[in-house]
């Protein structure tokens, strides 16, 4: 017979659809955190060349540019922006989704095919790389801290209760 | 080995054990009677063995065999990993993968990973990854809100 532990346990174990959801969302999250940066410069540079509007076809053009990558990165690339160190393999996926990225605002003139603007911003996206890369390191030391000490108390409580059962 | 059972209506109810020589077998029965629970027995190089439960580091199923690994031996034990769970009822025994169990009271240090994983270094200074499929049930353990 199978102890109450063990049942509650196979209740909460994550099922592969449950999994493959929460891929989903994160490429989901990927997307819109990409998207906005990217809003953001093309938004810059509409101002800077006296435009105060946007065009919609560039924005549609840039959330499923942003979905597409997004896809890649994971499935294809090893999820290099939250890898655990900078290696050759995540230096190269960055540089792969970079070329991506300027390829198509090139052709979709997102920055009216200017050179200069689309080098700028290949820069700008490796800028954006590093810092989700940074920003999902740092995450994982809080994480790190917060579990260490949830360890530790569940270690101490454990034995205590041991001790009294003896 | 013989065995002889009497039904008594009178007295203390009494164990008497003639041996010539000190089996594992016969051990394990007196360890029974002495109520020395928590000691499994299994077999190691050495031959039969019993280890403490507490001592334990991880457990790990090979071929439907498994295996349990303390920080001297590696013993073969009967059943499989969700046999001993059931059997152990003991929290700090948890699954981390299809095929591992880690004794959490014997984790040194936990490193958070990518896509939801988590690294366990053990005391003899294993690294037991806790696949993401458990590790949200890992952490709630840890909080105790299973």
């Amino acid at each position: 017979m199978k102890n109450s532990n063990s049942v509650n346990s196979n209740k909460r174990k994550v099922s592969i659809w449950e999994l493959y959801l929460t891929k989903e969302i994160a490429i989901e999250f990927k997307a819109c955190l990409y998207f906005f940066s990217i809003l953001f410069f093309y938004c810059v540079y509409r101002i800077i060349y006296g435009s105060w509007s946007a065009d919609i076809i560039h924005l549609i053009e840039m959330i499923f540019t942003c979905y597409i990558i997004g896809y890649i990165q994971v499935y294809l690339l090893k999820n290099f922006d939250e890898a655990e160190n900078l290696g050759f393999i995540e230096v190269a996926g960055m540089l792969i989704c970079t070329f991506l990225y300027c390829l198509i605002s090139y052709l979709g003139g997102w920055y009216g095919r200017n050179m200069v603007a689309t080098l700028i911003f290949a820069a700008y996206i490796l800028l954006i790389y590093f810092c989700v890369f940074y920003i999902y390191k740092s995450k994982r030391q809080i994480d790190d801290k917060i579990l260490n000490e949830e360890l530790k108390l569940f270690q101490t409580e454990h034995i205590r209760n041991n001790k009294d059962k003896k | 080995m013989r065995i002889d059972i009497q039904h008594i209506d009178e007295g203390e109810s009494s164990v008497v054990i003639r041996y010539k020589e000190l089996t594992p077998q016969i051990k394990r029965v007196i360890e029974v009677l002495n109520n020395d629970t928590g000691k499994l027995w299994g077999k190691a190089d050495s031959g039969n063995v019993s280890i403490k439960a507490e001592d334990i580091l991880y457990l790990e199923s090979v071929d439907d065999k498994l295996f349990a690994y303390t920080m001297s031996d590696v013993v073969r034990l009967e059943g499989t990993l969700n046999s001993f769970i059931s059997e152990m009822m003991d929290e700090s025994f948890f699954r981390c993968s299809k095929s591992m169990i880690i004794n959490v009271n014997k984790v040194l240090a936990l490193k958070s990973l990518a896509s939801n994983r988590i690294d366990a270094t053990m005391e003899g200074g294993e690294h037991i990854m806790i696949s993401r499929r458990y590790a949200s049930e890992f952490r709630r353990l840890l909080r105790g809100d299973r």
